[in-house]
């Protein structure tokens, strides 16, 4: 599949573009952060581009980077363009795209609760699943489940008697 | 997920209006689930969802596990249609992968997938005649859908969480006489649909308490980015199966059902509509998989030792609530990067749902959001 020329026409106005098809009805368009808002405005505007089906967040931790992946969708076109920008990990800020896509403020506040990501400007940045939870944003990729878990519970040694004589089989759950 | 405040009304000026939490544990609320609504008498001011009663982890557990052991996990997530987030993760990871799907498999899916829907419609019918004082409704609804669990009972193994589409294809072929079985248990469907007529959709109390009820028109649908038969009901021609097509939906002859009213009505007429067109659909796959013969999975390596190449990709399916996304970012490894999971109910369980009860009577919380058909799980996953 190649990217159709319309969206290509919309893609060449704005700077620091790269865009590539990314399968049937895909297309990947990776864009600087301060260009982002501009580039929905347009797809919305021009094309069509007006259901934002999703924001994701990816924590690339390595980079010291968040990536924020806006997967919309065009009914007219029947395209779906994602739109991928990548932020500095610290301080973990960037804009709300609200007032373009009013969907974007549930995936925003998502995003914050689970990613520490802030969103100038989204409706609402208050807990929503977490709200008694007081430790670090826990989709991070230094929050370490398993340390958590054992720093928290206590561990219960689990093994009846079935499991045992499975044991004594050869069988069993441990490694 | 909130502690209930209960300040010393001594302390409060003067008001004619008070907070009610409906949920988590109230028979009208749907799932693990709280509205905390404001009422002047009984009217709703303002609305405010909480979620959080639900929240499991799945897609920080997914990072840790291996791509094969997370078919285990993604059923769980929406119990009323597990098939569809079988249907997404799987593909997902076929297009990270560059999988193909034999043939038989995908008309199996199709098959299991449109199986999956006619289940959470009927759901929906009972739970939502339930909200207004039709428990008969709700019965006849869980026992219609009780026998098509056996059916998936004997496919798979399993009534709810099927673990049965796998990366490649689906995970063994369909038993002996199944397909007779269904169509069998279509007929019987059938035959119980005028009934539901007669009690649900024909019914004065329902006619005239769901017409108005929650209403949306379409240019509101599309900004709050309302998917699925919320959507179509108030009039607008959208369906991932046709406008974003997945395996072998092509091929399938089926029509999207609409309605105008955008009102509680409207959208469960429009499920109605679709236990109809799904009833077809099965019937083109049982036809076609007399004829198609083949393998059910395609050739994969050792999946305790499988590495997908580094890449994304996001996968939309057409699941009986709307538009369910999975986004799985891969970096080369035996377990995904990343897997986002875009609930279908993610707009109409939270904002949409705020916005439809401001104005609406306390009685009617219930019916709206049984009529969205919101599915909380998909929220918190």
């Amino acid at each position: 599949m190649s990217i159709p020329a319309r969206l290509n026409e919309v893609l060449n106005e704005l700077p620091a573009i790269q865009a590539r098809p990314a399968g049937a009805r895909r297309v990947r368009v990776d864009v600087a952060p301060q260009g982002l808002p501009a580039l929905l405005e347009l797809l919305k505007g021009r094309l069509g581009f007006i259901h934002l089906s999703a924001i994701s967040c990816v924590d690339w931790i390595e980079d010291g980077q968040f990536e924020l992946v806006y997967h919309v969708w065009s009914h007219e076109m029947k395209l779906l363009v994602s739109c991928h920008v990548r932020i500095a990990r610290e301080p973990g800020v960037y804009v709300s795209v609200h007032d373009i896509h009013e969907p974007a403020g549930f995936f925003e506040r998502d995003i914050h609760e689970m990613f520490g990501v802030h969103f100038d400007g989204a409706p609402s940045m208050e807990k929503f699943i977490l709200t008694s939870w007081e430790g670090p944003p826990p989709m991070r990729k230094d929050f370490n489940t398993r340390k958590h878990v054992e720093e928290t519970f206590e561990w219960v040694d689990y093994r009846p008697d079935w499991l045992k004589d499975i044991e004594r089989k050869g069988g069993g759950i441990e490694s | 997920m909130t502690t209930p405040q209960v300040p010393d009304p001594a302390t409060l000026a003067p008001s004619e209006e008070y907070d009610l939490y409906f949920g988590p544990n109230h028979p009208g609320i749907e799932g693990n689930y709280s509205v905390r609504v404001r009422l002047k008498g009984d009217v709703i001011c303002q609305a405010v969802a909480d979620g959080g009663y639900l929240h499991r982890g799945f897609e920080k557990i997914m990072e840790d596990r291996l791509w094969v052991q997370n078919i285990a996990l993604v059923p769980r997530i929406c119990v009323p249609d597990p098939v569809p987030m079988e249907e997404s993760y799987a593909r997902a990871v076929e297009m990270i992968g560059g999988l193909e799907v034999p043939l038989r498999a995908q008309w199996i899916r199709v098959l299991m997938l449109e199986l999956s829907r006619i289940c959470a419609h009927l759901f929906t019918f009972g739970g939502n005649a339930a909200t207004i004082g039709l428990y008969t409704n709700m019965f006849w609804g869980v026992t219609m859908r009780d026998l098509f669990l056996d059916i998936f009972e004997e496919i798979t193994g399993a009534r709810i969480y099927h673990i049965y589409i796998t990366p490649g294809g689906v995970r063994r072929d369909l038993p002996e006489g199944v397909l007779e079985r269904i169509e069998a248990l279509l007929v019987e469907l059938e035959e119980r649909m005028p009934q539901f007529e007669d009690l649900f959709f024909n019914n004065a109390v329902v006619i005239d308490r769901a017409t108005g009820t929650g209403r949306m028109s379409a240019e509101e649908a599309l900004a709050w980015g309302v998917t699925g038969p919320n959507l179509r009901a108030t009039g607008v021609a959208s369906d991932v199966r046709r406008d974003d097509p997945y395996l072998v939906y092509p091929q399938v002859d089926f029509d999207i059902v609409t309605e105008t009213g955008g009102d509680a009505l409207a959208r469960m007429m429009v499920r109605k509509g679709e236990v109809v067109q799904a009833v077809k659909i099965v019937r083109q796959a049982i036809a076609a998989l007399r004829k198609v013969g083949g393998p059910v999975r395609c050739e994969l390596p050792n999946p305790l030792a499988w590495d997908l190449p580094a890449g994304d990709a996001y996968a939309r399916t057409e699941s009986s609530k709307g538009e369910l996304g999975f986004y799985i970012v891969s970096n080369g490894g035996p377990r995904p990067y990343r897997v986002h999971v875009r609930g279908a109910s993610s707009m109409h369980a939270v904002q949409v749902l705020e916005k439809l009860l401001v104005g609406s009577r306390i009685e009617d919380v219930a019916q709206i959001m049984f009529s969205l058909d919101a599915c909380p799980p998909e929220v918190d996953r």
